[in-house]
């Protein structure tokens, strides 16, 4: 339970189970990460597969996953813990005979006073904690994958808030004391790159940055997650969404939506990539209009023709 | 091995990447963990340890191999001696022969395929004065004045020479491309042997380059004397004064809470006074700063221009609601080109869509564009940030304008780099002044950090 991959061999071939491919880059360092008890902070573009690492871990090493999905203006009420007044209300309505017996044989106000005081840790005992995902985490009785998704999203006082937690996987609740973790959970971190992470944080992680992976790597992946799409095809298809990534786009089409295009095919029981097909499914890859025009315009039109010399050169030569 | 890493991490230091001791130490324990005898693992442990930002991580594939290098590279021809027949080494032998002697032992080295040695490799670095490089731009530079120091060029020639002669000699054609080809592998093994010793004495003496100049004589420094490598130590500073001025907008916010009331969370703190309200909760007044600049990046401003937007860059990071905009005659929006994590490739995307020309700055048709566009982001819980000079060509300063932005915005300030003193001629500093809150002169980082400082107390 406690060791999950015993070499980077072992990460590959747990993780591919899962119907996830990692490379050698991406085993090694969740290999690191385990070993060393670091979180690990993936960053790329967005629909690399980083939330889908995550799953996968959790999911290989038979771990309850943890999700807290980041976003402007989360706290620590939210993403932490927070005191369930309801609850302790309706406790004390209900006990309130209870709370008479006890403090009814006080004989002065100040020893009913006592009496209460020493009761006190009942209505602030973990009974009225509402554990958010992090305090879930830490006091799981089993060891868990805590997932910290899009962590560029939330605010920068938020990633301070992180930092005991993940170095020292212990949380400070002031009526409590510190809560420490029973068994470290297994971190990882998220982010899209929108900004750039504080040096402390980046500090305590280890950084793994997964890019839009080459060809083969992608028609493994689509291979592996829609076996139904013919050879041939997934073939075609992943060459073209290779070419519309180094094409300029605003927004470039990621793995995921190469999948969900891949199944589209399927859907549609596509038997080649001609215009027609194009035509009616390209809108599932790209997502901008500017960029569905562009890419019509140039990946439709017929093979260039040699371009005729432009003014400029004439220019140029005539100055000679 | 281990003060082979610890290079590595100088060098990495040396050359701007941010690492802290708790990282290598890190690396070293994750080195102990995967062993060194796989060069991918050892290369990936050190690299997911030191390396924490993706713009870094072009910076290590450059060092790494210079301080873990795969080795000599092999000469690839081989030695050519070995398949010719005894007539042709005759006529090569014949050949030689009528060339220099120093020519001749080039030749010969590159014949018989043979390697530089260490000591040779020294003697060339030493000679063309690769101990004092610590830039790994130069190490093609050096690597090719080394090449002329082994009289490369001549040695090509005199190969061709040597080649016609051989075909004159009576061998057969082939043979001598054969030949040739082989020489030409060679010498591009020794090309390679040299560019890999250069890279990896740069790098050396990169690992042992004391520490940048003290940050202290940089922030006292005018904008206009600052060298591209003081520009990026400051990026870092400017970063921290951005995070400040933020911190100190949102308390500033976050203390004014007479918004609305809250009634959902006036009866969830009822709830532990039994019910009664004795907490009223407001609705927060908006809890995110709104920020909104305008950058004046004509050619008077030039010099300061690329410090003052990753000024900008810097805190359109911190604060999301931030507008940022540039003009030299007319006003344009850049708070796009912001939208990426680098710096240099957005404040660089800004200068060359506004490259500085012959046209002249105009604010206050600038103020107008803003005017006609952008009026709607200044609202009340703004602050109007504006930097320039005010030097406006003589052209109409649409004060009107500007004395209605800075009504409708919270606060307005303005950085100058220049004095009070100065604000004469085409400068109408004069008369924006009254209008803004606080005018502070930022002509170096530490007036800056000081016009912050007062922001963050006034």
């Amino acid at each position: 339970m406690s060791i999950l991959f015993d070499s980077t061999s072992t990460v590959k071939t747990e993780l591919s189970k899962q119907k996830y491919i990692a490379s050698d880059e991406i085993a090694t360092i969740v290999y690191l990460s385990q070993k060393l008890g670091k979180p690990l902070l993936a960053e790329g573009p967005a629909g690399v597969g980083k939330t889908e690492l995550a799953k996968a871990i959790a999911s290989a090493t038979g771990r309850e996953l943890i999700r807290l999905q980041c976003y402007e203006g989360l706290d620590e009420s939210k993403a932490l813990y927070e005191w369930e007044y309801s609850k302790q209300l309706l406790y004390t309505q209900l006990l309130r005979d209870k709370l008479n017996d006890t403090l009814g044989k006080a004989e002065s106000l100040a020893e009913a006073a006592d009496k209460l005081a020493k009761e006190e840790d009942v209505f602030f005992s973990s009974r009225f904690l509402l554990q958010r995902p992090l305090l879930k985490a830490i006091l799981s009785d089993k060891p868990t994958v805590l997932l910290i998704d899009e962590i560029d999203r939330a605010d920068a006082e938020f990633e301070a808030f992180l930092l005991e937690i993940l170095s020292d996987f212990q949380v400070s609740v002031p009526e409590l004391g510190t809560l420490t973790a029973k068994h470290k959970p297994f971190v990882i971190l998220t982010s899209n790159n929108t900004r750039e992470l504080s040096e402390a944080l980046k500090r305590r992680c280890l950084y793994l940055f997964i890019d839009y992976p080459n060809l083969q790597e992608e028609l493994a992946v689509v291979r592996l997650k829609v076996p139904d799409l013919n050879p041939k095809l997934a073939q075609q298809a992943v060459e073209f969404v290779q070419k519309l990534r180094k094409a300029d786009m605003r927004k470039s089409p990621s793995i995921s939506e190469t999948l969900d295009w891949a199944n589209a095919l399927v859907a549609l029981n596509a038997s080649n990539l001609d215009k027609d097909v194009l035509e009616d499914t390209l809108s599932v890859l790209l997502k901008h209009e500017a960029d569905l025009q562009k890419a019509k315009r140039q990946l439709m039109a017929p093979p260039p023709q040699p371009k005729p010399r432009n003014n400029d050169e004439f220019g140029r030569f005539s100055g000679n | 091995m281990e003060s082979r890493i610890l290079q590595l991490i100088a060098a990495l230091r040396a050359s701007g990447v941010r690492v802290s001791l708790a990282e290598s130490a890190e690396a070293f324990s994750a080195v102990d963990l995967m062993g060194i005898q796989d060069r991918e693992h050892f290369r990936l442990s050190l690299r997911a340890t030191l390396i924490k930002d993706v713009k870094d991580l072009p910076t290590f594939e450059k060092l790494f191999p210079l301080f873990f290098g795969s080795g000599q590279p092999p000469m690839m021809g081989g030695n050519p001696m070995d398949d010719l027949t005894p007539e042709e080494i005759q006529m090569l032998v014949e050949a030689l022969k009528q060339y220099a002697e120093q020519l001749r032992q080039r030749m010969e080295r590159l014949m018989n395929g043979d390697q530089l040695s260490r000591a040779e490799l020294e003697a060339l670095g030493q000679l063309v004065g690769l101990n004092q490089a610590d830039n790994l731009n130069y190490q093609n530079w050096m690597a090719q004045r080394m090449m002329r120091a082994l009289a490369f060029p001549e040695v090509q020639k005199a190969m061709k020479e040597l080649m016609e002669q051989l075909a004159q000699m009576g061998m057969s054609r082939e043979r001598v491309e054969q030949i040739r080809q082989m020489i030409q592998q060679n010498m591009q093994g020794m090309q390679e042997q040299m560019e890999q010793f250069a890279g990896e004495r740069i790098a050396e003496n990169l690992s042992e380059k004391p520490r940048g100049e003290n940050i202290d004589n940089l922030m006292n420094r005018p904008f206009h004397a600052l060298s591209d490598e003081d520009k990026k130590l400051l990026q870092r500073e400017v970063k921290k004064l951005a995070a400040m001025l933020r911190t100190r907008i949102a308390l500033r916010q976050k203390r004014a809470k007479n918004g609305q009331m809250d009634p959902k969370a006036t009866i969830r703190a009822s709830l532990k006074y039994h019910g009664v309200p004795m907490e009223i909760k407001h609705k927060d007044r908006v809890h995110k700063p709104k920020i909104v600049v305008i950058c004046d990046v004509s050619t008077s401003m030039r010099f300061c221009s690329e410090l003052m937007l990753s000024f900008l860059f810097a805190l359109q990071g911190q604060v999301r609601k931030t507008h940022a905009f540039a003009f030299i005659d007319h006003l344009e929006s850049i708070s796009e080109d912001f939208g990426g994590a680098d710096a240099d490739e957005a404040i660089q995307s800004v200068l060359w869509r506004m490259p500085s020309g012959h046209y002249n700055t105009d604010l206050g048709w600038a103020l107008n564009d803003f005017n006609n566009e952008f009026m709607d982001t200044l609202n009340s819980g703004t602050t109007l940030i504006i930097v320039g000079d005010g030097r406006n060509n003589y052209n109409d300063p649409r004060v009107d304008i500007f004395s209605n932005m800075s009504r409708r915005a919270t606060r307005t300030i303005w950085l100058n780099p220049e004095p009070p003193i100065m604000w004469n001629g085409d400068s109408d500093m004069a008369k924006y002044a009254p209008l803004c809150s606080n005018v502070f002169k930022v002509g170096n980082l530490r007036e800056l950090a000081n016009a912050v400082d007062e922001l963050m107390t006034g």
